[in-house]
């Protein structure tokens, strides 16, 4: 039961994650490779401003999504200059640095050895330690964020980041300023990534530099990918299928020590099967370029 | 100051294996023109070969290595046939091909950490005999370093400048379409591509791993390391891939001796993102790109 | 009196040290059709990117409602009221018709991400007010029964009226035309002039201005004739006088 409890948690924080970057990769067309930055500073800035200002959480989570938006901004001024390869090259780059920095700035991150003990959330008194209880405060980020989403997916906003996708020229003709609407989807995305962020940090109470690497910027693509981008079913057909996969290989009979390369075996599978018999994903309307 | 001239010496040997991982990146994406990702699989498959032969098997080592930059060619032409080729006939377009070679890295890193383990395999044994010249010691896999790397990259300049096959190569990248209107052997041109390209990063691999060893997840790093001396070189210029390699290594060499390797990522990629947008046609490439749009 | 309009001052562009467009002077006015005519290379399409500000000039002005539009990047240079349908048409391949249409309806304010959540009040009848617009525009383009087909699965004539339709819906009062007959059959052709007709007929503050190669379609559409040849303006006039031009007719049409 506790096991279930945990996937269904861990689900709804890539929920989360994959709904937020479908807006710059599905809605904007920008296959972006940092976005476990933002997850990453969103679990760190979380987590000091519970621990070292003494925040309780709802305001630490809000100042988070404050300060990842601001990270957000810096980062993406100079990336979406470009298109393209050159855009994942330039996102590559930053989760390069960002994660360069969590590793090494020990003052503040205590770099490798990671942040033990964060307190869990306290919200009016009251204290989200079991998982039920854990359960019920991601769902209900989790919707609160997917309703503020799907309004904008629906939006005049979302509808002209789909024509700037499709044909950036025509788009730019008809008066859409490419730099200010794939700016306001970047940070948009950054900030709900920062929210996945901080309930990780107080789920797994112990946050270190290697759960927000590269690897996880194309897991999260990868999730995306796989669910199809562009619309609402996607990011949760993807969530749902990369987050069982691998429990599906442990009930097979797998060892740990195996079943960890195996997965990520069919990861690659996936992605090279689906370019060429769904480059749209499984649920997905909008082919990548 | 002793240190300063250690870590530039360093930082020459260094560039020799970066150029190595230059070329080898440079060459698929000037002339197919995507994000090459599975670089970084090729570039494991060479020194895991060599591992199987020499120190499982316990075939000589001449043999193992020879043997081991063909099995990473081929793997590099049968991961073209059967993945880029068949997808660029259905005018895939390079976000396509690069989640494909992104899976290709992933499965092909896997597999072989499936077979061999995810730790650190170390390729020849016993202690290397270094050299003093003054007050700088060289090891003497630096020496061999050196030379092949820059042997191999400087040899290769030769051949791209003086051979036919080699122009019509570089043409590729500009115009796919007058290589097939001109009669060139567009395939096989192709599959060149991809043998050479893994050659390259064999050998970047073989000089690393008999060093420092080898373990399944460093072709990330070294697929990065040759894109971005491409990048910040200049995609167009082969002397832009050199040059970028070379100026990567030194300043990483200088970033050392200021703070500490530990930060080397930040230099790289501060360097690659400066670069890309103050000059996004490379530091030693003369004409500015086309205006892409 | 002629104040109105889009007017271009000496404007020249180079490229690869060739001159595209070479001190360049014209005046685009409202109420009327006027055609831009020249041989293959002659720099018309350069001069539409120059105004729509997709290249900036070397030098020169462009002048439309008293404002200074040269050098503006091309999202400001068509909230500025100066619509273009591209040469390859360019539709949202992967919106519907309606979507398309709908696209050039909203306005900057409205596209904003915090717009919905501003007005959830009046978010229905303002999405109401949008679809009636779209659903006009799109019988006026006669695109309202493929209103949810995809763009992608149009044919290529239907395709160049629905991106006509979304300059039109745009509100734009001045319209370059990248060849909108070119690659069309007659019954299409046929159409497209019709929408041309009705749009001047129907509002004399719009100007049209259209590169063609067609010579009937100037001559049944356009009123005023702007003959472009290396980079130059080289004769200007009302279509019956320049295209009777004795000179005109040698170098260009070869009669």
């Amino acid at each position: 039961m506790n096991y279930i409890l945990h996937l269904l948690i861990m689900i709804g924080i890539y929920m989360i994650l994959s709904y937020g970057l479908n807006l710059v990769v599905g809605f904007g067309g920008l296959l972006s490779l940092c976005h476990a930055v933002f997850y990453g500073i969103g679990a760190y800035a979380c987590t000091l401003l519970m621990m070292k200002c003494g925040l309780p959480f709802l305001p630490a989570i809000l100042l988070t999504i404050l300060i990842t938006g601001i990270c957000a901004l810096i980062v993406g001024f100079p990336a979406l200059r470009f298109r393209g390869d050159s855009f994942v090259i330039v996102t590559l780059g930053f989760q390069m640095i960002v994660f360069t920095v969590l590793y090494n700035w020990v003052d503040l991150t205590r770099g490798p050895y990671g942040i033990p003990g964060i307190p869990r959330p306290v919200i009016a008194g009251y204290e989200f330690t079991t998982l039920p209880e854990y359960l019920i405060i991601v769902w209900t980020f989790l919707i609160l964020i997917a309703v503020v989403l799907f309004i904008i997916y629906k939006s005049p906003f979302g509808l002209a980041l789909k024509a700037l996708r499709d044909n950036e020229m025509a788009a730019e003709g008809l008066g859409k300023s490419p730099v200010h609407l794939f700016l306001y989807a970047f940070v948009i995305s950054g900030m709900t990534a920062s929210v996945a962020g901080g309930l990780y940090a107080t789920y797994v109470t112990y946050i270190d530099p290697t759960s927000f690497t590269l690897d996880e910027s194309i897991f999260l693509l990868t999730v995306l990918l796989v669910g199809g981008t562009g619309n609402r079913i996607g990011p949760f057909v993807g969530t749902v299928f990369m987050i069982l996969l691998p429990e599906a290989l442990r009930f097979l009979g797998m060892p740990d020590a195996v079943a960890a390369n195996a997965r990520q075996m069919i990861y690659g599978l996936t992605l090279i099967l689906l370019m060429f018999f769904r480059p749209q994903g499984i649920a997905g309307k909008y082919m990548v370029r | 100051m002793t240190l300063l001239l250690q870590l530039i010496l360093n930082g020459i040997v260094n560039a020799a294996i970066y150029s190595l991982l230059a070329v080898g990146f440079g060459l698929v994406y000037r002339s197919l023109r995507f994000f090459y990702i599975a670089f970084g699989a090729v570039y494991i498959v060479a020194s895991y070969a060599v591992f199987a032969l020499a120190n499982m098997a316990g075939l000589p080592l001449l043999v193992s290595i020879i043997l081991g930059l063909l099995i990473g060619a081929i793997s590099g032409v049968v991961m073209d046939k059967s993945v880029y080729l068949p997808l660029e006939k259905r005018s895939a377009s390079t976000g396509v091909l690069f989640i494909a070679s992104l899976g290709i890295y992933i499965l092909v890193v896997n597999l072989v950490a499936l077979f061999f383990g995810n730790e650190v395999k170390i390729l020849s044994m016993g202690i290397e005999p270094s050299f003093s010249i003054g007050t700088l010691v060289v090891t003497r896999m630096q020496v061999v370093q050196f030379f092949v790397g820059w042997i191999v990259v400087i040899g290769f300049w030769f051949i791209i400048r003086k051979n036919n096959l080699m122009k019509g190569i570089w043409a590729m990248g500009e115009t796919p379409d007058l290589v097939v209107v001109l009669g060139l052997p567009y395939k096989f041109m192709r599959m060149l591509v991809f043998a050479l390209s893994s050659v390259f990063a064999g050998i970047a691999s073989l000089l690393t791993a008999l060093d420092v060893g080898i373990d399944p997840h460093v072709g990330m790093h070294a697929l990065l390391t040759g894109a971005v001396a491409v990048l910040v070189g200049g995609v167009d210029v082969y002397r832009g891939w050199i040059g970028g390699a070379v100026l990567l290594a030194v300043l990483q060499s200088i970033a050392v001796w200021q703070f500490s390797a530990r930060w080397n990522d930040l230099i790289t990629f501060g360097i690659l993102i400066i670069t890309l947008l103050f000059r996004p046609q490379g530091l030693f490439s003369p004409k500015r790109r086309r205006e892409e749009r | 009196m002629r104040t109105e309009g889009l007017k271009i001052k000496n404007l020249s562009k180079a490229m690869n040290g060739l001159k595209i467009v070479d001190r360049v002077t014209a005046t685009f006015l409202p109420g009327r059709i006027t055609a831009l005519v020249g041989p293959n290379g002659a720099g018309k399409t350069t001069l539409f990117h120059l105004i729509t500000g997709e290249l900036k000039p070397d030098m020169g002005e462009i002048f439309y409602r008293k404002k200074k539009i040269a050098g503006l990047p091309p999202y400001k240079v068509a909230r500025n009221g100066i619509g273009r349908l591209f040469q390859d048409v360019r539709v949202f391949e992967n919106l519907t018709v309606f979507e398309n249409v709908a696209s050039a309806c909203y306005s900057e304010r409205s596209e904003t991400p915090w717009f919905p959540f501003l007005h959830i009040k009046g978010l229905r009848s303002f999405n109401r007010d949008i679809a009636d617009r779209v659903m006009f525009w799109l019988e006026f383009g006669g695109l309202a029964d493929l209103k949810d087909t995809p763009a992608s699965s149009l044919s290529y004539g239907q395709q160049k009226i629905l991106a006509i339709t979304r300059i039109m819906a745009a509100g734009f009062s001045i319209l370059l035309l990248d060849e909108p007959t070119a690659g069309l059959n007659p019954v299409m052709i046929k159409r497209v002039l019709n929408i041309l007709k009705k749009i001047i007929k129907e509002d004399k503050s719009k100007t049209i201005v259209l590169v063609e190669h067609n010579m009937s379609v100037v001559t049944e559409v356009a009123d005023w004739v702007y003959f472009m040849n290396e980079g130059r303006i080289s004769f200007f006039g009302r279509t019956d006088h320049v295209l009777g031009d004795q000179e005109v007719r040698e170098i260009y049409l070869g009669l």
